[in-house]
């Protein structure tokens, strides 16, 4: 992404010169007091130059050294898929299939980092953090997403001569890599037009998006498709296409087929194809089941992000179908067209792609809640609890795509909550079903983290037509439970009704960051963690209103890109670090992860070292005293067995008077 | 259930089927917001309380996708009536009505009566000039059918251009009559004691308001007298999906 905007690459530079990455012990630093190079500046380093380990394309600032190397340097990522099953938890990325997901296994990796502190450049001000050290090599991430096979193998460095001559391809046969490196950069000049598209800016992209809708009539060989940002691409095992985010699947139909050769070449020598890079693009694969899903992104994201994205994706599919059904339709029959029953469904995915693209909630797999006065949602939780059925056994109520309480059936679920990613596909369904307001909707609807082959049955309706902001979402184990269901949203209706709560939530709306009181913080994303003694607790995170300079679209995407690049250098599997000062150039950027939050700060450029510091110890504390209005702490219970107790609530009230961990630091 | 009680009691169910796109959903907000609008494709099926003169009228506005199918019957559990909607421009949408719709009916009130719909005849209004060549057709067939969102085919014609604005007609009223005769076979019920096919065969536009009232109110008054059994009869039959079977049986025998 940087080295695409002149302006950035220099910021980079800045960045190297001042102050690095930094990996900060936060176990034993609590604040970034101990940040480096304050009086010391590392020498400005080319990171893969130095770098002992040939993972020029995962180090982000390997790949920006070699911006002048000729776009045809391609790497393949690939990996022995059954001797290493484990490797893809590791990376973040778990198994739809088991119970666990994104964000746990996220949360996981980030404690194991904390519990191995000293593993990264351990002398914090002296060395360049950019040159990790050849011990990266973590017990918690041994190998990550394949980047760092200190053998280099299934790691093609493709040279550009070969790749340019068109008879590559029968060359390359007798070596099976270099035959599918020569195939992929063949086929990705072809598709993305590389060698035309230069080095316009991704940003600059982004601006003219056609209107929705019009995606669909795209001409797939025109520049302007190639020119999008992030394709994301499903296709069956067949190869058939299933859904692209632009253009008609018909049209791509043979562009979907060349990934599938890809995607079955690759398999066929017992590999899995994970990732290819060009000097633009990060194709992404992923295999589900009968699905393959492709991400072609210019974004500069990750590609440990890029898979979170698919996984996302994958997961709305079988959020409308379930995945044992899609698996028992691929059985039967191969090639079946999966459109047939997705159809209409577009518009759900292509709306959680421009979601992934602009809502933050996505990246922290977290869920935004609305702020609100903890009497207010308390009392709010307290009228879900009453409106209960038979198999009822989540209540939920949303506000602009914000959570406002969640309450959840207490004995039917002992050991289950629902994960951040399945309330983030909820939250999307409701926004691309939401035209025609005034009705109740009744629909199955899949969790996919919660049970993947299952259905829930969905009522959706919102409580203040016709503004239609607060919605209100029950979710029921019965098919024919829907009068029922309807019944307990008017008796919500009514107790809303008695206590005005709909004016009161309608009062209540994002903050504005000035509130904090520091007056060089711009904005910020903080995530606190579960602790130990309360893991089901929903995983939330808060973040104020984008104000200006970032109130339009362009520098919003801009500031999320910053955050998105800070994310993938705190989580990259190969070199994960605890604290990012990063001086970009229209903005000083602040990134912390310790065993008790994630946070992501972002200052005016001129701020020194020591006022950010100072800030964020202000933040902190300002978050800590607002905590209860931020954030749901006990989300509470309800048994819709004939006589409800009031025991699980009595219990939560008692947790709250403990800390819960959040900020213990300070 | 004694919560039910305080609920506004619906006296009447009317559940609109048909394939997806040939514009339900836009049919029924023309009918009740007077508009019409881009929609997307619904999620399950929307249920609707209308009032109207002192009756209250739930409208289940269902899915078109296969993907919903499974859900069908419940919602035409105890229907009082039923509108079979297609697309006048494609004809696969004739077809899936029989194909797939009219088996979801088998749980719905013995004397439901049913009403066959085209929709988007803005389309082909004047469509006495000359057909619209092979390729445009299907065109509309892959565009319309299975890309497009729901929509009463404001933009269909986008890929095609201006020149030929107008669509070839598919499905005639003729065709629609000939369905109405089957379905009346189908249910097994007597073709002079139901209403005759002319006057339950609509062609409308959700996009102008063409015939759209008129189907609706055609339907409501058709379906009052059974709205004043059901009074009559005291306890509600549509709202109860337990209880619906029973009354069911009981108006077995009778065509209203």
């Amino acid at each position: 992404m940087e080295q695409d905007n002149p302006g950035s690459a220099n910021s980079e530079d800045v960045r190297t010169n001042e102050a690095s990455p930094v990996t900060c012990p936060a176990d034993t630093d609590p604040l970034p007091v101990t940040c480096p190079a304050d009086t010391d500046p590392p020498p400005v380093t080319c990171p893969a130059d130095t770098d002992p380990l040939p993972s020029g394309p995962q180090s982000s600032s390997g790949c920006e050294e070699q911006g002048d190397v000729p776009l045809l340097e391609n790497h393949i990522q690939s990996e022995e898929t059954q001797s290493r099953p484990e490797d893809e938890l590791e990376a973040g990325c778990p198994d739809v299939s088991t119970v666990t997901d994104c964000s746990t296994q996220r949360e996981d990796e980030i404690l194991e980092q904390d519990s191995a502190p000293d593993d990264v450049s351990g002398e914090t001000g002296q060395s360049a953090p950019d040159v990790v050290s050849g011990e990266t090599g973590q017990p918690a991430n041994p190998d990550g997403e394949g980047h760092t096979h200190p053998d280099g193998e299934g790691h093609t460095h493709l040279l550009p001569e070969r790749n340019s001559d068109s008879a590559s391809a029968e060359d390359g046969r007798d070596d099976s890599e270099e035959f599918v490196a020569a195939m992929l950069a063949r086929s990705k000049l072809e598709e993305q037009g590389l060698g035309t598209k230069g080095s316009s800016p991704p940003l600059a992209e982004t601006g003219g998006p056609p209107p929705p809708g019009a995606h669909r009539d795209e001409d797939v060989t025109g520049d302007a498709w190639r020119a999008h940002r992030k394709h994301v691409f499903v296709l069956s095992e067949a190869g058939k296409p299933i859904y692209s985010r632009y253009g008609s699947e018909e049209a791509l139909s043979s562009t979907m087929g060349v990934m599938m050769a890809l995607v079955s070449f690759v398999q066929s020598g017992d590999n899995n194809i994970r990732s290819v890079y060009s000097d633009q693009h990060t194709v992404v694969f992923m295999t589900q089941g009968p699905l393959v899903l492709v991400s072609v992104s210019s974004s500069g994201q990750s590609e440990q992000q890029l898979r979170v994205e698919l996984r996302y994706v994958h997961n709305q599919i079988v959020s409308m179908l379930t995945e044992a059904s899609i698996a028992r339709i691929f059985q039967t029959k191969k090639n079946y067209d999966l459109r047939r029953l997705l159809a209409g469904s577009e518009k759900i995915l292509d709306g959680l792609l421009d979601l992934l693209d602009s809502d933050p909630s996505f990246l922290l797999s977290a869920v935004h809640c609305v702020p609100l006065a903890s009497s207010l949602r308390d009392s709010l939780s307290q009228i879900l609890q009453k409106a209960i059925t038979p198999n009822l056994v989540f209540s939920i109520l949303i506000a602009r795509q914000q959570l406002i309480t969640i309450v959840q059936e207490k004995t039917v679920i002992e050991d289950a909550r629902l994960e951040p990613s399945d309330l983030h596909l909820l939250f999307n369904l409701i926004g691309a079903s939401s035209a025609f307001q005034a009705g109740e909707i009744w629909t199955p609807i899949c969790l996919p983290c919660f049970n993947p082959d299952c259905y829930f049955y969905a009522y959706i309706s919102y409580l203040d037509p016709p503004e239609c902001t607060v919605c209100l979402l029950l979710l029921s184990t019965d098919k024919e439970a829907f009068y029922a269901v309807a019944e307990c949203k008017r008796k919500i209706e009514e107790a809303m009704m008695a206590q005005n709560a709909l004016a009161a939530i309608a009062k209540a709306h994002s903050y504005s960051v000035s509130q904090v009181g520091v007056s060089d913080l711009r904005h910020f994303m903080y995530k606190p963690f579960d602790v130990p003694d309360n893991h089901r607790q929903l995983t939330q995170f808060t973040s104020p209103e984008m104000e200006s300079p970032y109130s339009s679209e362009e520098e919003r995407t801009r500031l999320l890109d910053l955050y998105r690049d800070l994310h993938s250098r705190i989580h990259s599997s190969s070199r994960p670090l605890k604290l990012i000062y990063h001086v970009a150039e229209r903005e000083t950027l602040l990134a912390w992860v310790t065993s008790k939050f994630e946070l992501y700060t972002c200052f005016s450029p001129l701020v020194t070292k020591a006022s950010a510091i100072n800030a964020i110890t202000k933040l902190l504390r300002w978050i800590k005293k607002e905590e209860e209005r931020l954030f749901i702490r006990y989300p509470p219970k309800y048994s819709t067995t004939p006589n409800p107790s009031r025991s699980s609530r009595k219990a939560a009230e008692q947790h709250d008077s403990t800390d819960n961990g959040f900020l213990s630091l300070l | 259930m004694p919560e039910r009680a305080k609920m506004r009691k619906p006296d009447v169910k009317v559940v609109i089927l048909g394939d997806m796109n040939v514009g339900k959903t836009s049919l029924l907000h023309r009918y009740t917001e007077k508009k019409f609008k881009d929609t997307v494709s619904t999620v399950g099926g929307a249920f609707f309380l209308k009032q109207w003169g002192p009756y209250n009228i739930s409208i289940w506005d269902t899915a078109g996708r296969e993907q919903f199918h499974g859900l069908g019957s419940m919602y035409c559990r105890g229907a009082s009536a039923v509108i079979l909607t297609y697309d006048v421009t494609n004809w696969q949408s004739l077809t899936e009505l029989e194909d797939r719709f009219l088996s979801l009916t088998d749980t719905a009130n013995a004397d439901c009566i049913y009403a066959i719909v085209g929709n988007k005849a803005d389309l082909t209004e004047s469509s006495a000039q000359g057909p619209v060549p092979e390729d445009g057709q299907g065109e509309q067939e892959s565009v319309g059918t299975e890309l497009r969102p729901t929509g009463g085919g404001s933009s269909s014609g986008g890929g095609g251009g201006g020149g030929d604005a107008l669509h070839q007609k598919q499905v005639n009223q003729d065709d629609a009559l000939a369905l109405y005769a089957r379905v009346l076979r189908y249910k097994g019920l007597d073709g002079m004691a139901c209403p005759p096919g002319e006057s339950l065969c609509f062609e409308t536009s959700a996009k102008t308001g063409y015939n759209v009232d008129v189907l609706f109110e055609t339907i409501f008054d058709m379906v009052l007298p059974s709205i004043l059994k059901k009074r009559r009869e005291g306890e509600p039959s549509t709202v109860d999906l337990e209880d619906c079977r029973v009354p069911k049986s009981i108006k077995g025998g009778c065509c209203a």
